[in-house]
């Protein structure tokens, strides 16, 4: 099926727990209509560049998504209806990045910068 | 005067005066990559604005994939739309 990179950001004032549980249920929504997450990744609390429906920060999440368009059609419906989730991105891509994001490298360059990072 | 040649780790340096080469070209190049806001925001100029590929030697085909992960970055929030 088609290959999908997905980031959703949650609102500022909804705990890492929660958005948690929205990962899982959005994982439901996808496995009813036939697709499967491939592998997700937390950044959490980021700060934005400019504010987004007055928060100044949000939950950053990614899925890497392998799924027919229907279901993605439906889970991007859910996603707009639930008032928790700010902005939603989800691009199609020839083929998924298995090792980390950008996002996480980056974060293991800088705390081991001395180490070369294993992989 | 002889044109100083230049090694690739130099090629690395975006910015430069003399010899333009494009630094997404050749082998060791980076990726362009909408999340990576690190090498996203050397191509942006202090006010927000994408810098033009005339004064970052970038090549025409880079420089549009630059631009479109520009503005997927500043729809996420990374970048920012303009800055005062």
């Amino acid at each position: 099926m088609a290959f999908y990179e997905h980031i959703y950001l949650a609102r500022q004032d909804v705990s890492a727990q929660q958005v948690e549980e929205l990962t899982a249920n959005l994982t439901e929504i996808l496995e009813a209509n036939g697709g499967k997450i491939v592998s997700k990744e937390y950044w959490g609390l980021k700060n934005l560049a400019y504010r987004i429906r007055k928060n100044r920060k949000a939950h950053f999440s990614l899925l890497n998504i392998d799924a027919p368009h229907a279901a993605i059609a439906e889970m991007e419906r859910q996603m707009r209806i639930n008032e928790d989730i700010l902005r939603v991105m989800t691009l199609r891509v020839d083929v998924l990045n298995d090792g980390p994001s950008v996002m996480m490298q980056k974060r293991d360059r800088d705390d081991r910068s001395d180490r070369r990072p294993r992989h | 005067m002889a044109i100083k040649n230049l090694t690739s780790v130099q090629a690395r340096r975006p910015f430069q005066r003399r010899r333009k080469t494009c630094p997404f070209t050749g082998s060791n190049a980076p990726k362009i990559n909408y999340l990576d806001v690190r090498l996203l925001s050397r191509y942006v100029s202090e006010r927000g604005k994408i810098v033009p590929s005339r004064i970052t030697a970038v090549s025409a085909k880079k420089q549009r994939e630059l631009a479109k992960a520009i503005k997927r970055a500043r729809f996420l929030g990374l970048l920012a739309f303009a800055e005062k």
